[in-house]
């Protein structure tokens, strides 16, 4: 017998041997479980047609001589029969030109892939999603104001905490238009908080007149309108009102048109151009909102508005 | 040569990787070349924002808070756009962080505030209810180190060509120029100016004190950077 057959013959045995005690022993072989005896199957498989294979090239290798006509020329000593390609790697070599000629022009300039362009087509889906789902939603007041408290939920509470009361003071509570705090701080330093959508300052303390005195309004006067103004325009502070806040504010505060905003109530408008601008005041800063759609800054904005109401 | 080459199959091998690789280097550098470039809009680190950042870096910030943006939409929704690879083109060391405990920082300065950060750092729990993160209250005492960020913003712009003192162009179609400093005395005086204006819109009258006595504690810092992760 051969050589390289004896020893293929040994290392056969010798591999089913291991696959044996290796799996044999753990009750891989028998049993109910079909799919253990199909991967004990498939390395007796692999095991015979390795050996079988290896052995095949090796004996080739070893016994087999070149045949054919040579060709004329020599390189470098090195020469060449003019024997036929092999049918199948011919078969498989046109295949090949054939696909890498789609690959070129239509395989890959077509179906390129791109984590961006994924992103780009995901978002398209879900923003056409989001429009039909919620196509008439700005002239359902019920469910603009569902959607405005879960995007509240999701963005506001952070600072006006999920009961927006504005958490101790750390932000505006959203249950009361403005907080003695607010007030003052404006009546001190003025204002400009775009909430009519374009720059339209209000003095400091120094361009407020009171029209009743007819001098600046004073620290006493301060005090008074600010306890009108945040508590709902009630007490006293009613003829300091009327004298320096009226004039721009209307007489019952609600602002007018391109003059002043609304300082008696949220109004959905208002909380918008919050929304929009973002805005600095007695509290801290705020930043602008533009993140959100415009669907979802109304939403929010209805949803704000309502909650001084309940 | 290539007679030469023929007969010896190792260096043979040799000649054949170096032109592979070769090949190799022509396609990838320069596109990795172009695709790290600062993106329009990528500015350095002033210096205050750089003595914030080695703050975030020495409290392991990055630990909890990545700084990186995926391109999902549940993500870029909640977040902002996601991270191109140019916009970290001054990070030195990049903070991208390998996990979300906390939520992504990379563009904190547009949805948070100074006076935020100042309520939330002193006590996390009574900003974000149920939030597990720790009470960072030694920012508020500790002075920060101004003077390393200066010898790291002298170290990039001589090694890595950082443009300092240099008009660049912004997402707006606006110029910025960030300084730096000649001098230490005058790196220390322009950090004190930006602190002031961050201080202005903080409430701790001990870190209120400190700026005006020229110190600038890490808190003031802090929050100097994350209001410019934009």
């Amino acid at each position: 017998m051969n050589k390289t057959v004896l020893a293929a013959i040994i290392v056969t045995i010798s591999m089913l041997g291991f696959t044996y005690i290796a799996v044999g022993s753990a009750g891989g072989m028998g049993g109910e479980d079909w799919v253990n005896k199909l991967a004990v199957l498939g390395a007796v498989v692999l095991v015979l047609v390795t050996t079988f294979v290896v052995t095949k090239y090796v004996r080739q290798m070893q016994n087999d001589t070149a045949g054919g006509k040579l060709a004329d020329e020599s390189w470098d000593g090195i020469g060449e029969y003019k024997n036929e390609p092999p049918f199948g790697w011919a078969v498989v070599y046109f295949g090949m030109v054939i696909w890498a000629i789609w690959y070129f022009l239509a395989g890959y300039p077509l179906n390129s892939y791109s984590q961006i362009g994924e992103y780009n087509e995901d978002t398209a889906v879900l923003d056409k999603k989001f429009e039909a789902e919620f196509a008439g939603i700005l002239s359902n007041p019920e469910k603009l104001n569902e959607m405005g408290e879960s995007v509240y939920n999701a963005n506001c509470a952070a600072c006006h905490g999920l009961q927006a009361d504005g958490m101790d003071g750390k932000a505006a509570d959203l249950h009361v238009r403005l907080s003695l705090q607010s007030v003052k701080h404006v009546l001190m330093n003025g204002s400009n908080s775009n909430l009519l959508g374009t720059s339209m300052p209000m003095p400091d303390r120094n361009g407020l007149l009171n029209t009743n005195s007819n001098a600046l309004i004073t620290d006493a006067e301060i005090d008074t309108v600010s306890k009108y103004v945040a508590g709902g325009f009630k007490g006293e502070g009613a003829d300091v009102f009327a004298g320096t806040c009226a004039a721009c504010h209307g007489a019952d505060g609600k602002g007018m048109e391109m003059v002043a905003p609304n300082i008696a109530e949220m109004s959905p408008s208002m909380v918008e151009m919050v929304l929009n601008h973002g805005k600095k005041g007695a509290m801290g800063a705020m930043p602008a909102f533009t993140n959100l759609t415009e669907v979802q800054r109304k939403a929010v904005a209805a949803y704000v508005a309502s909650l001084s109401q309940k | 040569m290539f007679h030469w080459l023929e007969k010896n199959p190792f260096f043979f091998a040799v000649a054949v990787f170096v032109v592979i690789a070769f090949a190799g280097l022509v396609e990838i550098l320069p596109n990795f070349a172009q695709a790290s470039r600062p993106v329009v809009g990528a500015k350095p680190y002033s210096t205050l924002e750089l003595t914030g950042r080695l703050v975030y870096i020495k409290n392991n910030c990055n630990g909890c808070h990545s700084q990186l943006i995926r391109p999902f939409k549940s993500e870029t929704d909640r977040y902002g756009h996601y991270s191109l690879s140019g916009e970290y083109a001054y990070d030195r060391p990049f903070l991208w962080g390998s996990k979300r405990t906390g939520p992504d920082l990379m563009r904190v300065g547009n949805y948070r505030t100074t006076d935020w950060h100042e309520n939330h750092m002193k006590d996390p729990a009574a900003v974000v209810p149920g939030s597990i993160m720790p009470a960072y209250t030694w920012l508020y005492k500790n002075i920060a180190d101004v003077d390393t960020a200066y010898a790291e913003q002298l170290t990039v712009q001589k090694f890595f060509a950082v443009p300092y003192n240099k008009e660049l162009p912004m997402a707006d179609g606006s110029k910025v120029t960030v300084a730096l400093a000649d001098t230490l005395e005058g790196a220390r005086a322009s950090a004190l100016e930006e602190a002031k204006v961050v201080a202005a819109d903080m409430k701790d009258q001990s870190v209120k004190d400190a700026v005006a006595a020229g110190n600038v504690p890490e808190i003031v810092a802090l929050i100097a950077y994350l209001n410019r992760l934009k």
